[in-house]
């Protein structure tokens, strides 16, 4: 049975914050799976999560892998399996299979300024890199980040996000004026232009809706950025997680497999069907 | 007797003054095929038309795409689309007007009858000629089809080859035409509704044993409600997600959204999946008869939408698709309905 | 090996193999299909089934696990591995075996799919050699395939009139020979000659071709963004029936199906889907990667004629001709490949 990559593994939710609240609810929740054979991972990777009765969502892990007593997950309701995780309670049992996907080459990173842009939920996909570099400061160069989402309840982690501000440079926006909001206010691709990041040994980081960033790598390539220093997520509607069922690809990478994390270099030479 | 040379310069016609976007009609196939759907926008091009007792396809369905690409595109090219119907197409034509789904100037359509024979069905006329190729094949004046195969000509008559739909035809000439090929016919068959006695002669234990056994042979294609012109719902019941989704469409409403039937094809969600679309159809349905033709599994699922027909017509007098201004089947009710089934 | 058996004693042969389930094409209505049958029921005169032997091994709907919820809060779940007896299909064209290889590559690789290998590893290919083609829409040869070739089977048939010429593959295929040794002999010479007339003719005889086929993969790449779908795709009607009578067409579906509410009981189930129905790719929100027939057309083409190239550097097509024979509305894969592949 464990060699089955069909089954998942019970997971227990030992904790649920509320990220969001409104017309696009968001929740972040932490998982322990209940035997001891879980699982590690590796920056950037998801894991299908299953709700028995209602079906399986491929949500990436946001929490660091040196953290090893819990996986985190930030979750928006859009749906069926989505509306059931939100409903759930701490202490409830979910399934968890993975890790799926490639990673981000951190490795490959060391030593750079790692500039982090990020849209609405899209801060949870590249958080995990986000944690394990301020865990590992001395390895990289400058850390930025450069975050916005449409009004400030739709901001994430806002409590971990004012310890942020602490330790590195940390830039956040919304999109339309608001009181109180003393930041900048505007796109988040314009956002990035304003701050003008520095393209010098640097490698940015981005994930959002996919608009955002469409224009963020257009606007990062007009500060000087080099395709190979440009780094996204995607995402695609997923069922196996393992590459078979054959929905989730572009071209002939799956996402779930192949990806989802792609230097702009390599997404540019994939057709552009996502 | 119908002129293809006439169809083709009435399509060149309004093509070249422009009067429609496009014409939906039948051309030669690939691999020797007699006739497959085409889409003609160039005047030019109108004289790949071809007219042959294989056309037997119902063009009316892709006024659904037209639909759709319309919805779709900024600024859409509001003019009609040019389409070619036999009688029982025409049909489909007045239930869409019916329904409010186009309207009378979305369609110019070029009314070619059948006069008093039909189309082929591709299955019997395949058993006719046991394994060999038609090569073309068209009618003499006698009711007969004219086949050349590889060795030579034969004739068949007509009632052995022709779809079954054509057999208890009430509509032999279009019903709805801006021009009229061939000539207006009206020949009523002798009984409209033959074809369902020998399952209506089943006992209710064998009907169940006869339609299980055909529907455990269902792959789910969904050929039958793709082909159809009148099942247009962008919410299907048997689909697990509703297309009518926007950026607005909350998480509750998606996730309330109902699986009525399962994606399993096992013989409780397939029965209900094909009972559900007869029902959909009830006084809709003017029986093309592409449901049947497509089913890669022949299923003979016509026979559903021909019985409930026919009780359209016993219980309620109800005619499906000569009156585009009538009142739909199942949202009307007349007093003098019957209520046996009402208590 | 190779060894020759007599019709005579073809019925003795399958007679022989009692322990295992035997599939073959029968005729029900008018149309063929693998079914479980008696040695007697076995023909070697039959022209294409409807659905491939991809069914057999890749079920149209299989269960994962089965689940339960009680009030303690820790659901229940148990895997359901398939329990398949040892079988034999007879009869495979040499097209479908190797659409079977081809289901291979894409269900082995990183991740083995349980369910899938389950099946498999019990199934023994016994392919027959097309004489004559089984369909008027084969292109086999094309596609890099051929009347007799071996790819995925483990023995293969050649009717050479009153006998078969045999030959096996692999250790699967030895055996079910192995255990009939007295009925097979050694081949003479003018049986190999025979063998070869017949591969040779059976070849000779495709009724179709597609030329030039290695310049179609990267002409796909270049014309992805083409209005040529759009102009293919217009008398597509969205039905399932290409990629469902597909031997090498894989995409599938997992839910959820509940057997009861409270207590929450019910089973994960995997059933075939379809890259040709709209829902296919929608992502929750709404947003489509692939919106339009027109794309959804161009997927399935590139998948079997770029990306399966890409990737295990062979055609995914078998070129078996079903989704020509059953399209609605004519769509023919080969005419849009020669569009394709001539297009400036």
């Amino acid at each position: 049975m464990s060699d089955n990559a069909y089954i998942p593994k019970l997971s227990k939710i030992i904790e649920i914050k509320e990220e969001a609240g409104g017309g696009r609810p968001i929740k972040t929740f932490r998982t322990q799976f209940v035997d001891d054979n879980g699982f590690t991972h590796k920056c950037g990777q998801c894991a299908m999560l299953s709700v028995f009765g209602k079906g399986e969502s491929m949500i990436s892990i946001s929490s660091t892998p040196i953290v090893k007593d819990y996986l985190q997950f930030s979750i928006l309701k859009t749906g069926r399996v989505t509306t059931a995780l939100h409903e759930m309670q701490e202490g409830d049992v979910i399934g968890v299979r993975g890790p799926y996907g490639n990673n981000f080459p951190i490795e490959k990173w060391k030593g750079k300024n790692l500039i982090f842009i990020g849209g609405g939920i899209g801060l949870a996909p590249i958080w995990s890199v986000l944690q394990t570099a301020l865990r590992k400061k001395s390895d990289y160069g400058k850390l930025s980040l450069i975050y916005g989402a449409r009004t400030s309840p739709d901001i994430i982690y806002k409590e971990e996000l004012e310890e942020l501000k602490k330790e590195m440079t940390v830039h956040l926006s919304i999109d339309h004026e608001e009181e109180g909001w003393k930041e900048y206010v505007g796109f988040v691709p314009l956002n990035v232009l304003d701050k003008k990041p520095s393209p010098k040994n640097a490698v940015a980081i981005t994930c959002g809706p996919p608009i955002m960033i469409k224009f963020v790598i257009q606007n990062l390539e007009a500060l000087g950025f080099k395709d190979e220093q440009i780094y996204t997520t995607v995402e695609n509607k997923m069922k196996c997680g393992i590459g078979k069922c054959g929905r989730c690809n572009i071209g002939m990478h799956y996402v779930c497999k192949d990806g989802p994390v792609y230097s702009w270099a390599e997404l540019k030479k994939l057709p552009q069907e996502y | 007797m119908v002129n293809l040379d006439d169809i083709k310069k009435e399509a060149h016609r309004i093509l070249k003054e422009k009067k429609v976007k496009y014409i939906i009609g039948y051309t030669q196939g690939a691999n020797g095929f007699p006739a497959v759907p085409v889409f003609i926008k160039n005047p030019e091009d109108a004289d790949n038309l071809v007219w042959n007792p294989a056309c037997i396809h119902n063009l009316t369905r892709f006024l659904r795409d037209e639909k759709k690409r319309r919805a779709r595109e900024k600024h859409p090219d509001n003019r009609p689309v040019g389409i070619i119907v036999k009688g029982c197409d025409s049909r489909a034509i007045n239930v869409l007007l019916q329904e409010k789904y186009i309207a009378r100037e979305d369609v110019f359509v070029l009314g070619v009858s059948c006069e008093d024979t039909g189309v082929v069905d591709e299955k019997k006329l395949a058993k006719k000629l046991k394994g060999k190729k038609a090569l073309c094949f068209d009618w003499d004046e006698n009711r007969n089809l004219v086949v050349t195969t590889e060795d030579g000509k034969s004739t068949i008559n007509a009632d052995e080859v022709l779809a079954e739909r054509c057999l208890e035809c009430p509509a032999q000439s279009p019903v709805v035409y801006d021009i009229l090929f061939g000539d207006k016919v009206k020949l009523s068959p002798e009984d409209r509704f033959k074809s369902v006695e020998k399952i209506e002669n089943l006992s209710q234990k064998e009907r169940w044993a006869f339609w299980k056994e055909q529907f455990d042979k269902c792959i789910r294609c969904y050929a039958c409600r793709s082909v159809c012109p009148m099942c247009y719902c962008d919410e299907c019941v048997v689909d697990t997600i509703s297309f009518a989704v926007t950026a607005d469409t909350t998480a509750e409403e998606k996730a309330q959204k109902i699986k009525w039937i399962d994606k399993s094809p096992v013989t409780s969600e397939t029965y209900i999946y094909h009972m559900i679309r007869a029902i959909h159809l009830a006084g809709r349905c003017i029986d093309c008869g592409e449901c049947e033709r497509v089913c890669p599994l022949d299923i003979p699922i016509r026979f559903l939408n021909k019985k409930l027909e026919k009780e359209a017509k016993k219980l309620f007098d109800y005619e499906v698709g000569f009156d585009p201004d009538q009142l739909s089947l199942v949202s009307s009710f007349r007093d003098e309905d019957p209520e046996d089934f009402i208590r | 090996m190779q060894k020759i058996l007599t019709k005579k004693s073809f019925p003795k042969w399958v007679a022989n193999l009692a322990t295992y389930q035997i599939y073959a094409p029968v005729e029900k209505d008018d149309l063929w299909s693998y079914e479980i049958v008696t040695a007697d029921e076995i023909t070697t005169d039959y022209p294409n089934t409807v659905l491939s032997p991809k069914k057999i091994t890749f079920p149209q709907r299989e269960f994962f696990l089965e689940f339960s919820q009680n009030d303690d809060g820790i659901p229940g779940v148990t895997e359901l591995l398939p329990e398949e007896k040892e079988s034999v299909i007879f009869g495979v064209r040499p097209c479908d075996a190797k659409g079977v290889s081809h289901m291979d590559k894409v269900f082995g690789g990183d991740f083995e799919d349980a369910y899938y290998w389950k099946r498999r590893n019990q199934v023994t290919l016994v392919g027959l050699s097309c004489n004559t083609p089984p369909s008027p829409n084969c292109f086999c040869t094309s596609v890099d395939g051929s009347p007799h070739s071996t790819d995925g089977l483990d023995v293969l048939l050649t009717d050479i009139g009153d006998r078969f010429f045999v030959q096996t593959f692999t250790k699967k295929g030895d055996r079910i020979i192995n255990a009939s040794k007295g009925l097979f002999t050694a081949p003479k010479p003018k049986d190999k000659t025979d063998v070869e007339k017949v591969h040779k003719d059976a070849v000779k005889a495709m009724p179709r071709s597609l030329k030039d086929t290695k310049k179609i993969p990267p002409k796909l790449k270049d014309l992805f963004e083409a209005n040529l779908w759009d102009e293919e795709a217009m008398s597509c009607i969205q039905c399932g029936i290409c990629t469902y009578l597909c031997p090498t067409c894989h995409c599938f579906d997992i839910n959820d199906e509940i057997t009861s509410h409270s207590p929450l009981e019910g089973k994960r189930v995997r059933t075939w889907d379809n890259c040709q129905f709209p829902d296919f790719t929608m992502h929750s929100s709404g947003h489509n990667p692939r919106p339009d027939k027109a794309s959804r057309l161009r997927q399935r083409i590139m998948h079997k004629f770029q990306y399966f190239v890409e990737k295990y550097k062979n055609f995914q097509c078998i070129g078996c001709g079903r989704c020509i024979s059953k399209c609605p509305v004519g769509i023919d894969i080969i005419q849009v490949l020669e569009k394709v592949r001539d297009h400036v």
